[in-house]
Parts: C-alpha cells; sequence; structure tokens
C-alpha cells in the first residue's frame, strides 16, 4: 500500500520535473550575468512584471479583452462548424451541395487572407473576430461531420428496429457515436483558437495580450513579451484541461477516455 | 457465467399470453443487381415453432432474415405475419445479431431498455434478470466478454415481448461452452414465453439441438425441410442425434457426391502451362471448378489434355489428380 502511494506521488510530480530545471537553469544564467536580460529576461523579473501589471489592473484588462475575442469567435466559428457537419453529416443532399466547396476553402492559407480581411472588416474587433472565427470553423466542421459519418450503420440499423423515431436515432445513436470525433474537432479548435488570435492582436490593436506584447517590444521590455507568451502558454493549457474535462464527462464509456 | 435453469423459472412471473405469430413467404426473390440471392422461397411457420435455417455463406439465408425483420424488401413475392402483410419495421418482430450491437455509451440497463417507454427500467431490470445479468446492470457494455454482450442483446429483444424472435447467427463469434450455455438459455426461454423463433446458423448441430424444423436452403432456394423430432433438451451425443446432424451436414456438404477419400469424379476444362516448371489443370465438378497445380512434367507423363475424365482428390492444402 505504501508503495503506491509513492508510486502515485511521483507519477503527478514527473510531468512538473523538465519545467522546473529549465526555470532554475534560466535563473541561474539570468543572475549569473550569463544571459542578457535584452535576449531574455530572468524568470523572476517576468513574475514581478506581471505582478505591477496586475495590480494596476492593465493585465487583467487585456486578457479579458483577448478572452472575450477569442471565445467570441469561438462561438460564432465553431457554432456554424458544427451546425453545418451536423448538416452535411445527416443529409446527402447537404452534402454534396456544401462540403465540397467547404473542403476547397479550407486549403486557402488563412494568413493569405489577411489584407482582405483587413480591407473588409477595418482593423476593428470585426476583423479579429473574423480570423478567429474561420480558424476554428474548420476542424469543427470536418470533424463533426466525419464523426456522423462514421457512426456504426449497424447501430443505427439496430435503432431504427427497437423503434426510434428519427430524433431519438439521432439523439440516442448518431450524435453520442460521433462525439469522440466532435471533441477532437474542439480540442483543435481551441488551439487553432489561441494561434489565430495572436496574429489578429499583433497586426493592429489598441488592447488584448498580443498588444501589450507588440507594444513591450517597441520599447525593449523584454519581461513583458515573454510575460505575454507566458500568459498565452497558459491559455493554452487551460483550453487543453477544458477538453480533457469535457472528454472525461461526456467520453467515460469510451475504454480510450476512462480516467485511469 | 452459470445460469441456474431453476432460477430463472423461478423469477418468471406469470408466463405472458401473448403467443407466437405466424409466418408465411410464398415466392420471396430478391436480387441485388444482377445476383438472385433469394429465387422463389416459401415457408410457413407456425405460431410458436422453432425453425433453424442453415446453409453456405452466400446462399440467401440472412437476407431472408432481414426481409422479416423489415429491413430489406423483397423484389417479388409475399411476406406475412398472422396473414397480415409485412410492410417495414413491425414491433412484433425482434431480430438479435451476430454483433451484439449495444450501445457503448449506454449502460447494460440503459441499452435494454433502447426504445421502451414509461416505467422501462423495472421490465429492463427483470429482462436482465432472466438472462443472469441483473448484476451488471450499470456497467458499460465494454467491461462485458462477448457471451455476456450477447445475453444482454437477448436481453434486449425479449424486454419487448416479441412474437417473432429473429437470430442471425447470434452465438457465431462465441466460444464453444459459452454457445451451448447461450443455446440452452435461449431454447428456455422460448419455451417460457412461446415466440415464434427463427434462427440462422451455420453450425447443423446448433440448429439440430434448437428447432423443430431444419430448413436447409442453398443458392436462394430451398433444398430441404427436415422435422426434428427429438426430446427436448436435447443430448448431442445420442445416435439419433448424430443420424439427423450427418443427413444434414450431408446435404450441406454434398458428401453424396464426394467419396470416402475426399474424391470428386469430373473432367479437365483447361490447362494452363505458362511456366516450365508448374501448371494449372482446371477440372470441372458437380460443385464447381476446382484448380490443381501440378508440374508440367507429369501433365505429359499422365496424359492430362482437356476432356479428360479424372478424379481431383481434396487435400487440406491443395488439389491433387488421379486418372480413371
Amino acid at each position: 500500500m505504501a508503495i503506491q502511494i509513492h508510486n502515485f506521488s511521483w507519477q503527478k510530480l514527473l510531468p512538473w520535473l523538465l519545467p522546473t530545471a529549465i526555470i532554475v537553469i534560466w535563473q541561474t544564467a539570468a543572475q549569473t550575468g550569463w544571459l542578457s536580460s535584452r535576449t531574455l529576461p530572468a524568470p523572476w523579473d517576468v513574475i514581478k512584471a506581471g505582478v505591477v501589471l496586475s495590480s494596476s489592473g492593465e493585465l487583467l484588462q487585456h486578457l479579458l479583452i483577448s478572452t472575450r475575442r477569442a471565445l467570441t469567435g469561438l462561438l460564432i466559428g465553431g457554432g456554424i462548424g458544427f451546425a453545418l457537419g451536423l448538416l452535411t453529416g445527416v443529409s446527402r443532399v447537404a452534402e454534396s451541395i456544401l462540403d465540397s466547396s467547404i473542403q476547397m476553402v479550407r486549403n486557402i492559407p488563412l494568413l493569405a487572407l489577411i489584407p482582405l480581411v483587413i480591407l473588409w472588416f477595418g482593423i476593428d474587433e470585426g476583423g479579429k473576430i473574423f480570423l478567429v472565427s474561420l480558424s476554428v470553423f474548420f476542424p469543427l466542421y470536418i470533424n463533426t461531420y466525419h464523426g456522423l459519418r462514421s457512426v456504426d450503420k449497424g447501430l443505427i440499423e439496430m435503432g431504427r428496429i427497437y423503434g426510434l423515431s428519427r430524433w431519438a436515432l439521432f439523439q440516442q445513436v448518431i450524435l453520442p457515436g460521433a462525439l469522440p470525433s466532435i471533441l477532437v474537432g474542439l480540442r483543435l479548435s481551441l488551439g487553432y483558437m489561441w494561434l489565430f488570435l495572436v496574429v489578429a492582436e499583433t497586426i493592429a490593436s489598441s488592447e488584448g495580450i498580443g498588444y501589450m506584447t507588440m507594444n513591450a517590444r517597441e520599447f525593449l521590455q523584454t519581461d513583458i513579451v515573454v510575460l505575454g507568451i507566458a500568459i498565452y502558454a497558459v491559455l493554452g493549457k487551460a483550453s487543453d484541461l477544458l477538453a480533457n474535462f469535457l472528454e472525461h464527462r461526456w467520453l467515460k464509456w469510451h475504454a480510450g477516455y476512462r480516467a485511469a | 457465467m452459470d445460469i441456474s435453469i431453476a432460477e430463472i423459472n423461478r423469477l418468471e412471473e406469470a408466463s405472458t399470453d401473448r403467443r407466437g405469430i405466424a409466418v408465411q413467404a410464398t415466392g420471396i426473390t430478391r436480387n441485388f443487381g444482377e445476383r438472385h440471392v433469394l429465387r422463389g422461397v416459401d415457408l410457413e411457420i407456425t405460431p410458436g415453432e422453432f425453425v433453424a435455417i442453415v446453409g453456405h455463406s452466400g446462399c440467401g439465408k440472412s437476407t431472408l432474415l432481414r426481409l422479416l425483420a423489415g429491413l430489406d424488401q423483397s423484389s417479388s413475392g409475399s411476406l406475412s405475419l398472422d396473414g397480415k402483410r409485412l410492410d417495414g419495421i413491425n414491433p412484433d418482430v425482434r431480430i438479435m445479431f451476430q454483433d451484439s450491437r449495444l450501445l457503448p455509451w449506454r449502460t447494460v440497463i440503459e441499452n435494454v431498455g433502447l426504445g421502451l417507454e414509461g416505467n422501462w427500467r423495472t421490465a429492463a431490470q427483470h429482462a436482465l434478470q432472466q438472462v443472469g445479468l441483473d448484476d451488471r446492470a450499470n456497467d458499460w457494455p465494454a467491461s462485458l466478454s462477448g457471451g455476456q454482450r450477447q445475453r444482454v442483446a437477448l436481453a434486449r429483444a425479449l424486454v419487448h415481448e416479441p412474437r417473432l424472435l429473429l437470430l442471425d447467427e447470434p452465438l457465431g463469434s462465441l466460444d464453444a461452452l459459452t454457445r451451448i450455455e447461450m443455446q440452452r438459455l435461449i431454447e428456455q426461454l422460448w419455451l417460457d414465453k412461446g415466440f415464434t423463433a427463427l434462427l440462422v446458423t451455420h453450425d447443423v448441430a446448433e440448429a439440430i439441438a434448437l428447432a423443430d424444423r431444419v430448413v436447409l436452403i442453398e443458392h436462394g432456394a430451398i433444398t430441404l425441410d427436415l422435422d426434428i423430432d427429438l426430446p427436448r433438451r436435447r443430448e448431442r451425443g445420442t445416435p439419433e442425434f448424430a443420424k439427423l446432424e450427418g443427413l444434414v451436414l450431408s446435404r450441406v456438404m454434398g458428401i453424396d457426391k464426394v467419396n470416402v477419400r475426399n474424391q470428386i469424379k469430373g473432367h479437365i476444362t483447361a490447362i494452363i502451362s505458362g511456366d516450365p516448371v508448374l501448371s494449372e489443370i482446371q477440372v470441372e465438378t458437380a460443385y464447381g471448378t476446382v484448380t490443381a497445380t501440378v508440374s508440367t512434367r507429369s501433365v505429359e507423363e499422365y496424359g492430362f489434355e482437356v476432356g479428360s475424365e479424372v478424379l481431383a482428390l481434396v487435400k487440406s492444402n491443395e488439389i491433387a489428380l488421379a486418372t480413371i
């Protein structure tokens, strides 16, 4: 029993070993002057910058703005992607009308659209939300569509025999069967969401984490630049945790996702 | 795993009044493009009868079952249940497949209760008791063995009190011991409930152990319809059982035309000797064409030529030829 508990705590600590070591080495290198603060500020300075910006309320303001943009984009783009994925996933007619066009647009590099986006939406919120929406649209669309199409036909047939109505069949058989794939789409979307938010916020902004970082670069405030990058990393990790949480909650029947 | 029949009997409440349904199939054909899968099948099943259909894979037996389940439409002919024409899925008919088709995202009891309304949990729990799995009600299907999953599928079919139960090789993927256990369970539940049962299987012994009548389908038509008059809880070891099994098997395998040394008479239809060392000889027999690979030298040595009569010897991994 004692050995088990010992092993358990080890398992929990293991993932933190490498990041901790890197930070310790980094701090030491900065303190001894081997690493110039122009290149990379000491971790401690980054934390100090964080504390200063937080206490003025500036950091929270930027963070809220960025999160709001990200979530608005996710809601619009992801919502449309999910809805169209459902449509093409259940209807052959919708599939023939929509799918090939969507797949065609998907292959355009989204960053190539930036000049157009600026022309259409200006440099205000609209453009940023449009970019984020577009980036989360495709992973959710493709995985929803694919998930619905790859539900076991035998299960659908079985549901029909057992007298399920079309709606019950969709709700009890098709949608749960597609859920693992849809959640993969959501996970990918959350990743793209932050990625494209960074791009959008560095183009032209007056607030948000991206703006804060670009602005700090102008004044050679490397500590704030690193702080901004660290915040993106934390936000990315938070999205990942959210996806994990949903998978554990909705896919607890699935052997691959069952908590160990 | 051990199912006590006595216990099931005890758990079984007042037996239901709903008896089996009468099945009548007349001149059923089913074509898939150019392929004629069923060519005029006539089959009558009296209420409460247990009929087993045997035949080679692809003979059309599963297609017939799918027609009865309302999952497919016949190309011609008529199907009726209790004299009423069958159109589409019928709530009196339930089917059990070779794969259990349980929804992995629903617990065992939720699977059994699929499509039920009202007080479904009690009914589902009772059905699970009948198959001896009430203690697994809240587990995920993934945690069950193959035999347990089939028992859940059986409970799911029975909870609807079907008047016709279609069984599409439901025990095909189970190990031998679990199979026999499941056969007894199916037999017992059939005796208790009195539904009409139609079992498709490729296991002749299973068909004889369970059915009142064994029907053989070959190339889309019924070629044998045999009453099995053995008393129930049939013992496989008895001479009567073995005799019936041999009778059906010989029809299925066509053993009457293959002699004791696995030889079939035929004539050579083609000799393909593209290779200097090996040649292929095609022999047409009563069962279709077999191909034997022989050394090119022996083709001349034994005087094999197109049209000559030969014996094809069916060995475990090759076809050998003998001159007559």
